[in-house]
């Protein structure tokens, strides 16, 4: 069968499997943000147990692979009567994964920001939390967006991981036609191409955003 | 200067090419019978999570009722059973595995199919399957006809074999499909499907192992069918060799080897060695 063919009989396949590819790449994305900035807020809090959970919590994450808590979730969480479709285990499982990586990041970038500007919005009547949630979260994002494009990346390619609990994602759709078909070549090279331009695409928005909001 | 450098470089890499191309044409016309002899070493593509064909036991040792297939078949070629190297796969794996060249051939409870014919080689069966239906016994079904309603899931691998019975005998139940059968078992122990389809040895295997929480429902999904090796097509050499060596285990020479490795999985004799015989 000829390369034209073959994306012409199974593209419809293909563009289903890259619907719910995008679709839990981005609100697992959008999660994981929110997430990484919650527990880096709890990090910073003044109590001392919080902020060494977040640490255990981020090593925890940090040092398992993600198809651990894949593979937790959906098969274990029913045994205690949590029965969350396939799709949201997950994306949780990413977003918690994720999440602790991006904390990391926010972190680092909340680093190189002087201690200074704290005390100059202190001084303009600016109360802590208003100091934090509208001088400093927002330096913190910019300087981060190289960064989080980058983890967000990963967790694009770890959508594939999703294929181990029966979501019919974009590399569960090769794995299917390869059944149904034996081209094995043929099914994974699509699938490494249609990778390759999500990448690419979501790398370029990241960079196209730093452009726009970035201090020049 | 430069362009005449390049142009070296250019002719170089393409008598490098040519050269490979040549090499290789030679050695695909050479049977893998004897790449394996030469070797001194046959590989094996199984699965690793359908017991009782092919699964780890508790010490983390592959063993199972194909892998020792394939070591009487290495017994064969090399007088010693220890001369296998085995490829652990997911269910589709097994195909490109083949294709590839990766191993020799494979074997873990694989079912003939001519559709799939078209594109492995199969011997002929060294094992009758089928396939059957095991469910947890929480969900009540006790047939097939309680199993076809849409409150209930069928966890099923990801091949079209699977998606095809689901549609013809349980057309209403909902399907979620894993690419291993220990995913499959899973799903059932978990609570997430209320049954799974699999070869009924494998079905049984898991029953016996569960007796409280799950059985296999009586009757098959269609007709008994054939467990084989499968390779990779047109080597003739090769085939007939491997296919030989089956129609010896199940029928002839090597008959008492078969049965001692039936007898240790299955608990009784493998079906006549031929049915004019009497037993």
């Amino acid at each position: 069968m000829s390369f034209a063919r073959w994306v012409a009989i199974y593209g419809p396949t293909y563009v289903t499997g890259l619907g719910w590819t995008a679709f839990i790449a981005l609100w697992a994305a959008v999660g994981t943000i929110v997430w990484g900035c919650v527990l880096l807020l709890i990090r910073l809090s003044a109590a001392r147990w919080p902020a060494r959970a977040v640490d255990a919590y981020v090593q925890l994450f940090r040092n398992t692979p993600v198809l651990l808590p894949i593979y937790v979730i959906y098969f274990g969480f029913p045994l205690i009567g949590l029965q969350w479709p396939a799709v949201v285990c997950g994306g949780v499982a990413l977003i918690l994964q994720n999440g602790a990586y991006v904390s990391e990041i926010l972190r680092g970038s909340l680093k190189a920001i002087d201690r200074v500007q704290f005390d100059a919005a202190k001084s303009i009547g600016l109360t802590p939390w208003n100091a934090f949630r509208k001088v400093v979260l927002p330096q913190v994002l910019v300087y981060s967006i190289p960064s989080l494009g980058n983890q967000v990346v990963l967790l694009l390619k770890d959508t594939s991981l999703l294929s181990a609990i029966s979501v019919t994602e974009l590399t569960m759709q090769a794995k299917l036609l390869t059944e149904q078909t034996g081209a094995a070549y043929e099914s994974f090279i699509v699938v490494a191409l249609l990778y390759l331009l999500l990448v690419s695409g979501t790398e370029v928005a990241f960079r196209a955003t730093h452009r726009a909001v970035r201090w020049q | 200067m430069r362009t005449s450098r390049v142009r070296q470089i250019w002719t170089a890499l393409v008598v490098a090419t040519l050269l490979i191309t040549v090499t290789q044409a030679g050695a695909q016309e050479k049977s893998r019978l004897d790449v394996v002899l030469e070797r001194g070493k046959l590989i094996v593509v199984t699965l690793t999570t359908v017991p009782p064909f092919a699964f780890n036991d508790d010490k983390g040792q592959l063993v199972g009722f194909d892998i020792d297939i394939a070591r009487l078949i290495a017994q064969a070629l090399f007088k010693d059973p220890s001369k296998v190297e085995f490829v652990s796969v997911t269910a589709e794996g097994r195909w490109p595995a083949i294709e590839s060249g990766r191993a020799d051939m494979g074997v873990g409870g694989t079912t003939t199919y001519p559709d799939r014919a078209l594109r492995v080689a199969f011997t002929r069966p060294f094992i009758d399957s089928g396939i059957s239906v095991l469910v947890s016994k929480k969900s009540g079904i006790k047939s097939l006809a309680d199993l076809n309603q849409d409150k209930f899931t069928v966890a099923n691998l990801n091949n079209p074999q699977m998606a095809d019975r689901a549609k013809r005998f349980f057309p209403k139940t909902k399907v979620l499909t894993f690419d291993t059968p220990s995913a499959q078992f899973l799903a059932v122990r978990s609570g997430r499907a209320n049954a799974l389809q699999i070869d009924t040895p494998s079905a049984e295997y898991w029953a016996a192992q569960n007796k409280d929480e799950m059985e296999v429902l009586p009757g098959l999904l269609g007709a008994s069918q054939n467990n084989g090796v499968f390779l990779k097509p047109g080597d003739f050499k090769w085939w007939l060799w491997l296919d030989t060596a089956v129609t010896e285990m199940r029928t002839g020479s090597w008959y008492p080897q078969y049965t001692e490795i039936y007898q240790k999985w299955f608990g009784r004799n493998p079906p006549a060695q031929k049915f004019y015989l009497h037993p």
